[in-house]
């Protein structure tokens, strides 16, 4: 009887014990660290959009309190990237948790997104991190500026023409960096530069007498150099970084707007494929198509990209690119028909 | 010793023999100059498309993963290497098929609940391995039904 | 040709002692719990949950390619489902109760049950699920627990290890392959078992318990049904059983008055292995979605051709290509009434004795199979180990260890040569069949080209 005893009592630690010890070994891991640390834990499990995306994707949090995330994915490969907080974790493979401490200082709103792609939803795959002010944390004044396009009060919506000038060669800024005095201050100066489309600027420059005896190619040379002169290499690296984590994925890894996850998107149908150069083709942008990008001006663009929302599924990206960073994927995208300085 | 006995272990020694022969007998197959094939695969749940890649021994392959739908890998069996891919960023995959035979094809990043079986096949030369193994059993068959024939 | 290792005193000594099995068992059962628990509450993402790496890649790959080729039906004896069902069955899990006595229900299971049909049927049915099961940790879990739930209440209801015998699917096809293993538990004498008369073995005595497989030791030739659980030498009073270590497959020489219930588990085996290797380790994304997509239309139709083709089609073509062997020989096969040395009164049947020419092939395909996934997904079992519910643990430090395929290069030549050995054994069965039928060797050709095609089309898949 002894021996059924031991037998009896071995079996019956493993049934009841192995449960107590595998579920006790997890609550005390995760207490632990709100116990003793005082760092609260949030769990935020990744899921593909169809399944509901980020959960939670709304945290409310303390100004100066340190939260430990804990990031799993049930699916497929997701990333999560809060960029006011600092946070931009690659990968989060399925099966695995992602462990990431943070601790906001200043109250506000952060977006955050997904940054791996991981379903035809994976645009919408975002969230809100709200950080609560307090008396040692007050909060920051409200200093929302106007987007620029709203500001010059550019329709981002109109359809714009579709005809116009286009070079014959890609127009290369390093062959007219020799030749480029004498360009207009409202093509030196960014912030003049900004509202002109290059087809204007093109326009503007061949009716100059002062260059009546270039050719055309050397013209637009010239206006590729006013786009692109003055933009580093480290912005273009920078940039495509963004381009080939963002927007690759649509617009294709050479611009052309052939990307797999751009077919078949919600709101193709909106978009007029009539093929007749006055309105946008079905799809999204080609940005190596010459009568579309060169009819469209900087603000248009850096528009477009922070505002999204053409019903076309379009992501909106002002909630998570800086103004720097938008403005630098204006200029990337201008490398697809411009080659910069310097190559 | 009786004669089916005797017979029985000759035949069966010739078709071991004969077997081993179908499948290490090197074969001098001059097959078409090595050159450098650039492939596409894409990369979809939960498939390669195309699913079977068809190279020539020698051939200096550069495979361009592209995924369509999440991030996918691909592994190729024996040749131990891999790449990853996702819509937007393809992943290059460069090395020299040496090695003939067959080799599946595998996904190599985690791409939903039926990734472990995302496989395909890359095929180095004439075939020689199926053909070899096909060989092989028809002589095994044909053999094992000889020596142990008793009418 | 067969030597009694367990006639060595140490050995004997294990084996009869309770110890070896049960604490083969407590662990299996452990792993179980763990497995049980992983799969319900644990990450659905499969490569790293314990549940369905642990089950599907460890213990699959243990199970076909060292278990069952080598020790038979072994893991029937410490597996975990049965267990807590016998135990209390028992009421002892060391020392049995007086006389053998089991604490049941004692109902008696229907006769015409008294067979594997349920068990083909139900490996069947498992396997129309199996792309859900085996990337489902959830799935896995649940259908598990209610493994061990049917178990336990039919170990309560019914006599001795009723679900094993005549309900567990794995326990159908181990059964059936473990014909083929180097091991066996046979009577030494015949002459002792007949004289005598109170079959202890059967009955159970104060040593021990009944045969719970419903085996008689002195009628056993062949280990379909026996677990190796040693049970009958503890109760044999004679001392005359004993573990022998045997050519391998010898069960298989007697090829007349097989059973038809085992032919068709061969069979349907057979028809299984291809369609895993066309639908999981084939091409076809949409196949694989389509059958893991249980309750929608496309799965309907899958399931539907998956049936036909394992239950009718597989053993359709084989029952021609027996029929033809027999109009090739010219000479109808021989009713010797009395049937062969297995089942007495039971009808000739050539088809099921033909058909266990699938054992060895058999066998040698499913081991084929398993190599194919389980070496190039082994090295999950470490992160699992760390972290076997995907929460983030690292027990033991794998936790972050990458996927590695092991021996990746190596598969095919590990496939060709057991799929030849597999081959040239059927062939080598099937004439020994015809010959023991009192027909000519042309009898055999038929069922041995079908084996032929078999390892051709199954080369086909893995290689071209």
């Amino acid at each position: 009887m002894k021996r059924n005893l031991f037998a009896v009592m071995t079996v019956l630690l493993v049934l009841i014990g192995l449960p107590a010890g595998l579920f006790g070994y997890q609550a005390w891991r995760t207490g632990q660290l709100a116990w003793a640390a005082g760092v609260r834990v949030v769990d935020i499990v990744a899921r593909s959009p169809e399944q509901g995306g980020f959960a939670p994707d709304h945290l409310v949090l303390k100004a100066g309190e340190p939260v430990r995330l804990r990031i799993s994915s049930p699916d497929v490969v997701h990333g999560l990237n809060i960029p006011g907080l600092g946070v931009d974790v690659k990968e989060i493979l399925p099966g695995r948790v992602v462990e990431v401490d943070i601790k906001p200082e200043k109250p506000g709103r952060y977006a955050f997104a997904c940054t791996r792609w991981c379903s035809i939803d994976h645009w919408r795959m975002r969230g809100v991190i709200e950080v609560k002010a307090d008396a040692a944390h007050p909060a920051a004044q409200e200093t929302q500026t106007a987007p620029l396009y709203q500001k010059l009060g550019v329709n981002l919506d109109a359809v714009w023409p579709m005809d116009g000038p286009r070079p014959a060669q890609t127009p290369s800024a390093e062959r007219a960096a020799a030749a480029s005095g004498g360009l207009p201050e409202s093509l030196l100066d960014p912030s003049q530069r900004v509202a002109t489309a290059p087809a204007d600027a093109f326009r503007q420059l061949r009716a100059d007498p002062a260059h009546s005896q270039l050719g055309d190619g050397e013209i637009w040379d010239q206006v590729a150099w006013a786009w692109l002169h003055d933009v580093k290499p480290e912005t273009l690296s920078m940039a495509g970084s963004l381009y080939s984590r963002d927007c690759a994925a649509c617009h294709g890894p050479q611009g052309k707007g052939d990307g797999p996850a751009g077919r078949n998107l919600p709101g193709m149908q909106k978009m007029d494929a009539t093929g007749d150069g006055a309105s946008p083709p079905a799809g999204p942008a080609d940005f190596t198509d010459p009568a579309r990008m060169l009819n469209a001006s900087d603000v248009v663009l850096q528009g477009k990209i922070l505002r999204g929302g053409m019903g076309t599924g379009m992501p909106e990206f002002g909630s998570l690119y800086t103004d720097d960073e938008l403005w630098a994927m204006v200029q990337y995208i201008r490398t697809f028909l411009f080659q910069p300085a310097g190559k | 010793m009786s004669r089916f006995a005797s017979r029985r272990w000759v035949l069966g020694a010739v078709t071991l023999g004969l077997v081993l022969v179908a499948l290490l007998a090197p074969v001098p197959l001059a097959g078409p100059a090595p050159q450098e094939r650039h492939i596409s695969v894409n990369a979809r749940t939960f498939e390669f498309d195309p699913s079977i890649v068809r190279v020539n021994r020698g051939d200096t392959v550069l495979i361009k993963l592209q995924a369509e739908d999440v991030v996918h890998g691909l592994y190729v069996d024996g040749y131990d290497v891999s790449t990853q891919a996702e819509p937007g960023r393809p992943g290059e995959l460069r090395f020299v098929a040496d090695r003939a035979g067959a080799f599946h094809i595998r996904c190599a990043v985690p791409c939903g609940n039926l990734h472990p079986f995302m496989i395909g096949k890359l095929v180095v030369g004439p075939n020689l391995t199926w053909l070899r193994a096909v060989a092989a059993s028809v002589i095994a068959a044909v053999g094992a039904l000889a020596a142990l024939w008793r009418p | 040709m067969r030597w009694a290792i367990s006639e060595v005193p140490f050995v004997k000594r294990v084996l009869l002692g309770r110890w070896l099995h049960w604490s083969i068992t407590a662990v299996t059962l452990t792993v179980f719990v763990v497995v049980i628990l992983t799969g319900i509450f644990g990450t659905p993402a499969g490569n790293h949950n314990f549940g369905i790496v642990y089950v599907w890649l460890v213990w699959w790959a243990l199970l076909k390619i060292v278990l069952v080729p080598f020790l038979g039906r072994f893991w029937c004896s410490v597996c975990p489902i049965p267990a807590p069902g016998e135990w209390l069955q028992r009421r002892a899990m060391i020392q049995p109760r007086p006389g053998g006595r089991l604490y049941t229900l004692g109902r008696k299971w229907p006769k015409f049950l008294r067979n594997i049909w349920a068990q083909n049927f139900g490996f069947l049915a498992v396997a129309l699920f199996s792309a859900l099961i085996l990337t489902s940790p959830l799935v896995t879990g649940l259908v598990l627990l209610a493994f061990i739930l049917v178990s336990l209440v039919t170990s309560l209801v019914f006599e001795r290890r009723t679900f094993c015998r005549y309900l567990c699917p794995i326990g159908g096809f181990v059964g059936v392959y473990s014909q083929m293993a180097p091991v066996a538990v046979r009577i030494k004498d015949p002459a002792v078992c007949a004289g005598h008369k109170e079959k202890t073995c059967y009955i159970g005595s104060d040593a021990g318990y009944g045969c719970p497989y419903f085996n008689v030791p002195s009628k056993m030739v062949d280990n379909t049904y026996c677990s190796m659980c040693g049970e009958c030498l503890r109760t044999c009073p004679k001392d005359n059983i004993a573990f022998y270590v045997r050519q391998p497959g010898a069960d298989l020489l007697h090829t007349k008055g097989r059973r038809l219930d085992e032919a068709f588990n061969g069979l349907m085996m057979l028809g299984a292995a291809f369609v895993y290797s066309v639908v999981l380790i084939g091409p076809y994304g949409w196949l694989k979605a389509t059958a893991r997509a249980v309750g929608t239309p496309g799965w309907f139709v899958y399931a539907g051709v998956l049936l036909i083709f394992n239950a009718v089609a597989v053993p359709g073509l084989f029952w021609l290509c027996v029929r033809l062997g027999q109009a090739l020989s010219r000479k109808p096969a021989a009713r010797t009434g009395a049937g062969g040395a297995r089942t007495p009164g039971r009808r000739d049947s050539l088809f099921a004795d033909y058909a266990a020419i699938l054992v060895p092939l058999g066998l040698a395909i499913w081991v084929a199979f398993t190599l194919s996934f389980t070496l190039i997904n082994l090295s999950y079992a470490w992160p699992a180990l760390s972290d076997p519910f995907g929460w983030g643990w690292n027990l033991f430090g794998t936790a972050q260890m990458a996927w590695t395929p092991y021996v990746s290069g190596l598969i095919p030549y590990l496939q060709v040569p057991l799929l030849l050995a597999g081959l040239v054994g059927a062939i080598a069965l099937a004439l020994r069949t015809a010959r023991q039928h009192g027909q000519p060797a042309w009898s055999a050709v038929p069922v041995s080209l079908f084996c032929l095609a078999a390892v051709v089309g199954l080369l086909t898949l893995y290689l071209a």
